[in-house]
């Protein structure tokens, strides 16, 4: 499961990368903690807007989903939800161990170990939680990578769609989201 | 204004319980029979305790017992109350407050998520709560086994350098 | 009319993009300044815009799509006709008619496009601009009648063109300082500036009428938006402020206004919608019945100057 690292972008892409690197609109989905290190990240303490970055209120206007924290059974359904909804090209960020590993919630029966098992993750943020010089950094990597055109989880989950469905069904039983608000 | 001590010889007297403590200040702890739950809760609410803070249960797996705890609160007095009582784990059965405390509702829904209590004639009961889609014994009883039930559904990180190779980065870290 | 004067109004098109698109991104930065930020790059706005045209995008049925492209087509229509420092693109339809009924298709479109949406926070987002529109118009319009009665023109270039030659003294702004106030104040809620910008609050109603929006249909909702704010801005400063005699003159007179709301937005909150709406028919909607009966009654501040 190795992506192929050559450079086959074309002269438009390319241009395109360029635009897409500037102007990182996130969506934060802030599941657990986390949602806490965002504010001085984005205000004039860290100030993420220099970089071109800024927060978004629906995944429809974002390109990267920010997943802080640790992720339950019902929150990757509707992360999944919100991940679809997204345009491509649209890229995740792992963000705190729990996206990692599972951090201390290793054992839990009601939250997930691994991200990329179920959505094709650009960039992890580790950490327990990660300071906000650490997310700069994490996005500042994000960037880079999508200027050199690595960043390239989104076509991932389009050529292997089948593994991540196979992943999420094993682990949700069924990705539909039924609560009594959703009848 | 109710001080204390009244308040203790008054549910004393009316309640019967099993036991009385103080748990701590301004805070009073009483264990009392099953059946005698309900009419406790609506004593208490025409004492003034109109809020129950939170109904929850804990799980005596070798009294083989489970412990329902409901925590009311007096906006004009100040003072908690915990009424405890014990039904049998084998039969969790139960009745619902929900006629005197309408807001127990969920608390019973989730009761009965994570512990498997059935409260009678609560209706929303089978409606699920937080849990979705769950396939196993509920989650909080003592004899469940969280690890085994994570290991067998979420995989485990393998390796350290598997999301490295797998993104093409790494060489450079 | 000739094809000469649909060049002149695409290259009024480009220019005001270009420009418009510049004076945005200067104030993202005058806003960051007042929140002691450093901000953004000058030409972020041209990133995001870029950007979001180059992105795939979802459509939710042609009347979702139609939509845009009505309110765009709409919107760019009534910028060409605007006259900037006595030019026009096509002489003698710079009517103030012309003008307010043109944006409302532009409006309409906008409105059509997002509840075309299906979302209800769309809906939610459309009901609470056309209130917010329902507002500050009432106290705008009377201003703006008042003005027609006393100069005897509803052309905005003539308008603009009888208040100069006698430096500040000249402006409508002063001559009728209490429409004059109430014109900025009107100017702020049809930006959307802060403190009448319930209807696009991210964190309330995620940012209403653009919920939806994504990818190219979201780039060209940023270019409806900075065309929208060209007209808006335009139409005030030509009505209040003077226009300008030279295009030089008016483009700092533009910059200075619109950035002037940019620093009032940035240190407000948000009214909601039904304050928004009792503050419009209490204190502007006062102020512009008092300054019409002053002008159509005593003359002063028209006939009687100097």
């Amino acid at each position: 499961m190795v992506l192929d690292e050559k450079d086959n972008r074309s002269p438009w892409e390319k241009i395109g990368d360029y635009f897409s690197a500037n102007s990182v609109w996130m969506k934060w989905y802030c599941t657990g903690c986390g949602a806490i290190e965002m504010p001085p990240t984005m205000t004039s303490r860290f100030d993420m807007e220099r970089l071109g970055m800024g927060p978004m209120a629906t995944p429809r206007q974002a390109d990267v989903l920010l997943i802080t924290g640790y992720l339950s059974t019902k929150t990757l359904r509707r992360v999944i939800y919100s991940y679809e909804q997204m345009n491509s090209p649209r890229y995740v960020v792992g963000f705190g161990s729990c996206t990692v590993n599972g951090g201390i919630y290793y054992d839990s029966y009601a939250t997930i170990n691994r991200l990329d098992m179920y959505l094709p993750v650009d960039l992890y943020i580790a950490g327990c939680m990660p300071r906000p010089e650490a997310i700069m950094n994490g996005f500042a990597k994000l960037i880079d990578m999508i200027k050199k055109g690595e960043a390239r989880g989104w076509r991932h989950y389009q050529e292997n769609y089948e593994w991540y469905k196979k992943n999420q069904l094993d682990s949700l039983g069924e990705v539909i989201i039924k609560d009594e608000f959703h009848e | 204004m109710n001080s204390m001590n009244s308040m203790i010889s008054d549910i004393k007297a009316a309640l019967s319980p099993l036991e009385t403590s103080e748990p701590a200040f301004r805070q009073i702890a009483a264990v009392v029979k099953p059946d005698g739950i309900h009419g406790a809760l609506a004593y208490l609410k025409n004492k003034g305790f109109t809020q129950l803070c939170i109904l929850t249960c804990i799980d005596w797996i070798e009294d083989s017992q489970f412990e329902l705890v409901y925590i009311l609160f007096s906006w004009t007095d100040g003072i908690h109350i915990q009424l405890r009582a014990r039904i049998d784990r084998e039969k969790p059965f139960f009745t619902t407050v929900t006629d005197i405390f309408p807001g127990a509702r969920y608390y019973e829904r989730e009761v009965h998520e994570f512990f498997g209590v059935e409260f009678c004639g609560n209706e929303d009961l089978y409606k699920p709560l937080f849990l979705e889609l769950w396939d196993d014994i509920p989650p909080l009883r003592k004899d469940f086994d969280p690890q085994a039930y994570s290991d067998s559904k979420f995989p485990m990180r393998e390796n350290a350098n598997e999301f490295l190779s797998m993104t093409g980065g790494g060489d450079d870290e | 009319m000739n094809a000469m004067n649909f060049v002149y109004g695409f290259l009024v098109l480009v220019a005001v993009f270009i420009f418009q698109t510049t004076l945005t991104g200067i104030n993202r930065k005058v806003t960051a300044r007042l929140q002691k930020r450093y901000g953004a790059r000058w030409y972020q706005q041209f990133l995001d815009i870029f950007k979001a045209m180059r992105k795939d995008s979802t459509s939710h049925g042609w009347v979702f799509d139609f939509g845009v492209i009505m309110a765009l087509g709409g919107i760019m229509a009534t910028v060409i006709f605007i006259p900037v420092a006595g030019f026009e693109a096509f002489p003698g339809l710079d009517n103030v008619f012309v003008i307010s009924y043109l944006l409302a298709v532009g409006m309409l479109g906008m409105a059509m496009s997002a509840a075309g949406s299906g979302n209800p926070w769309a809906s939610i987002g459309v009901a609470r601009a056309l209130t917010n529109m329902l507002a500050y118009d009432i106290p705008l319009m009377i201003v703006i009648f008042t003005m027609i009665f006393a100069f005897d023109s509803a052309s905005v270039g003539e308008l603009a063109a009888m208040q100069q030659g006698m430096g500040v003294l000249g402006w409508n702004a002063v001559r009728m300082p209490l429409g004059g106030i109430v014109a900025v104040i009107a100017l702020l809620g049809m930006l959307g500036k802060k403190p009448f910008d319930s209807f696009i609050a991210p964190a309330e109603i995620a940012s209403g009428p653009m919920v939806e929006y994504g990818g190219k249909h979201l780039g060209f909702m940023f270019i409806l938006h900075e065309f929208m704010t060209f007209i808006e801005v335009s139409l005030i400063l030509n009505l209040f402020f003077g226009g300008g005699a030279t295009i030089w003159e008016y483009m700092l007179k533009y910059a200075v206004l619109y950035t002037f709301t940019t620093i009032i937005s940035g240190v407000m909150p948000r009214f909601k919608i039904d304050q928004a709406v009792k503050y419009f028919y209490r204190v502007p909607l006062a102020m512009a019945v008092v300054q019409g009966l002053v002008v159509i009654f005593t003359g002063l501040g028209v006939k009687i100057w100097f």
